[in-house]
């Protein structure tokens, strides 16, 4: 396993820079997660890694090995990719096995490797379906079983469970987090999912517009964001972000407040508003207040909060958890 | 609680259904029964396989059977295999691709009489400009559509470039729809490009093929007017197919036997390209 670092990454098309300035440490056998909106260029400095685009200026590392310019395969990664990119016209077991058979590896040798990877991701039984009679969980074992044969020195994710339903994809979220901990490889993982990155990583890194905003443990990023943009982009729901004049009434540039650290009283508080909606959740109670000189204000409150709507509630931040940010805009 | 099946629906099917009957169906039917005739426009004269029997007589018609069956294996292959290199040449990000893939579909557009005619002029053996370029760098050109043993081959050559820009378009269609996903899968595992030809691009193109297999085989079984404007079948039968034979028996008044020659070419492409459609179908990949 190895440790990927990246100096100083740009990337342009054109005139226009995609990647300004990337550099970051992805350390040995880290869960490494990038994280950002649609265009921030997360899947493009993926695939820099990879090889499979081209780097305008900086440079790659690979266990120590410079691979800016190295061709795909000779960079000791495997990848998943979104869409699986599973052969549609080849068996489980010829997807899994297509790597060796392309370097020519002896047959008998193929077999046993792919029996064994087959038997670790539970698709023994499988091995001789075609990807279309399989369900989308069990194609993205596949994937990973095809990444995993060519004992690879990082792994690489661009939104692998984009195109699982919700409860397919909290299970593979699991089993992806119990495959780092039975390999300890080194995996880089993308996605614009919030709750992924923070349920997955040892490292997330936040993207922004080309530019790293953060880099951090998910708990750090949580409870300590550096930046609006990370604040309002980690935690669900989004932290209460507001500038203007009520973030100079608190003393800062933006100000915020994230919805599990506010209090809501029937009698007093520091802040009074009216109950517009309710998102009842089972175990939570998602509260959305219009509140006099804030504007909107978003409130998670335990399930069994008697509530109606039109209500007038009084909030109030707790204690030591409000951010203030002297920089920055609300994204 | 049962649902009666009303019959509505049908309705809608009938004005195609009549079509189809009275031009295809009946005229099928017909051509079955005139076949086992000896028939001109007066008279009709049951002589059983007789007209057959006298087709499997005949070398000249037995020859035809088989620039058939040549003639449309070669197109076939050819388009299949050319258009299929000229297609990935075409989606490589080359220069000029959109020019060049109009320049390849050109021939397509062009009447196959008109294409035909001009072949015969630039084949001509001694003032052909094919042959008079041979001479200027000291090649003795052959008789492309004189020398009986190269006539055939001369058509085959000529429908080839014609047919090629439909194949390449078709093809052009197929490569687009694979994923580059797949590719870049297999980059990351080492393919060199010969690799990611024979396994990546020709098994998940294998729709587009066959189509363009389907399509060319079914040309080159039925093709007429290209060999009729080169060589009318010549020189002797050298570069007849069924479908000039046919002509030549209608013109010479042997209805019956032509009618005879019709139905052969119907069963030969039944028995060619059912098999073949139904095995293609059975192995298509979905990508």
């Amino acid at each position: 396993m190895a440790r990927v670092v990246l100096e100083n990454i740009c990337k342009s098309f054109g005139s226009v820079d995609i990647m300004k300035g990337i550099s970051l440490t992805v350390e040995d056998g880290e869960f490494c997660v990038f994280v950002g909106p649609s265009g921030c260029g997360k899947s493009t400095l993926l695939r820099m890694i990879s090889g499979l685009e081209t780097v305008s200026s900086g440079r790659i590392l690979i266990d120590g090995e410079d691979v800016t310019y190295a061709e795909p395969s000779r960079r000791g990664i495997a990848m998943v990719f979104q869409s699986y990119a599973l052969y549609p016209h080849l068996t489980v077991r010829e997807n899994i096995g297509f790597g060796l058979s392309l370097a020519r590896r002896p047959k008998a040798e193929i077999e046993e490797r792919v029996g064994k990877i087959a038997e670790t991701l539970q698709l023994s039984h499988l091995l001789d379906r075609k990807p279309k009679a399989l369900s989308g969980g069990q194609r993205q074992r596949v994937a990973i079983g095809r990444a995993i044969i060519r004992d690879p020195k990082v792994f690489l994710f661009d939104e692998p469970l984009s195109n699982l339903d919700a409860a397919l994809r909290s299970q593979m979220r699991v089993e992806l987090t119990d495959l780092h901990a039975k390999l300890k490889a080194t995996m880089i993982y993308v996605t614009h999912d919030q709750v992924e990155a923070m349920t997955m990583a040892d490292k997330i890194v936040v993207l922004n517009g080309g530019r790293i905003e953060q880099v951090g443990a998910p708990m750090t990023l949580y409870n300590e964001p550096a930046s609006p943009f990370v604040a309002g982009f980690i935690g669900s729901p989004k932290m209460n972000l507001y500038d203007g004049d009520a973030a100079a009434r608190e003393g800062c540039m933006v100000y915020g407040i994230r919805p599990e650290h506010i209090s809501l009283s029937a009698t007093d508080g520091k802040w009074r508003g009216t109950v517009r909606h309710i998102e009842r959740l089972g175990a939570d109670l998602i509260a959305h207040l219009t509140v006099d000189g804030l504007g909107d204000l978003v409130a998670r409150c335990p399930g069994d909060t008697p509530m109606v709507i039109g209500e007038t509630l009084f909030a109030s931040p707790v204690a030591g958890k409000e951010h203030k940010f002297e920089r920055g805009a609300i994204g | 609680m049962s649902r009666t099946k009303s019959p509505y629906p049908y309705w809608f099917i009938l004005p195609a259904a009549v079509i189809f009957t009275v031009l295809f169906l009946v005229p099928t039917l017909a051509s079955f029964w005139f076949s086992l005739t000896r028939w001109d426009l007066f008279s009709v004269e049951f002589i059983g396989i007789e007209n057959y029997r006298q087709f499997f007589r005949e070398p000249f018609l037995i020859q035809g059977l088989f620039n058939t069956v040549i003639y449309a294996v070669t197109t076939s292959a050819a388009k299949t295999v050319l258009g299929l290199l000229l297609a990935v040449l075409l989606t490589s990000g080359l220069w000029g691709q959109g020019f060049l893939r109009t320049v390849m579909f050109f021939p397509v557009l062009v009447s196959t009489i008109g294409v035909g005619i001009t072949f015969t002029v630039l084949m001509h053996p001694t003032r052909g400009i094919i042959n008079v370029a041979l001479a200027a760098i000291g090649i003795h050109g052959p008789g492309w559509l004189t020398d009986p043993t190269l006539a055939l081959y001369s058509v085959v050559l000529v429908d080839v470039w014609k047919g090629i820009g439909l194949a390449t378009v078709i093809y052009i269609a197929g490569l687009a729809s694979i994923s580059p996903e797949y590719y870049e899968a297999a980059r990351i595992d080492g393919a060199t490009r010969t690799q990611l030809f024979f396994r990546v691009t020709v098994p998940l193109v294998k729709p587009a093929t066959v189509t363009v297999v389907t399509l060319s085989l079914i040309g080159g079984l039925r093709s007429f007017d290209l060999i009729w404007a080169m060589t009318r079948g010549g020189p002797g039968f050298s570069s007849d197919v069924l479908a000039s034979v046919i002509y030549k028996q209608y013109q010479a008044g042997f209805y019956g036997l032509s009618t005879a020659g019709n139905v052969i070419l119907f069963a030969l492409i039944a028995v060619i390209i059912l098999p073949l459609t139904l095995w293609f179908n059975r192995k298509e990949v979905e990508l």
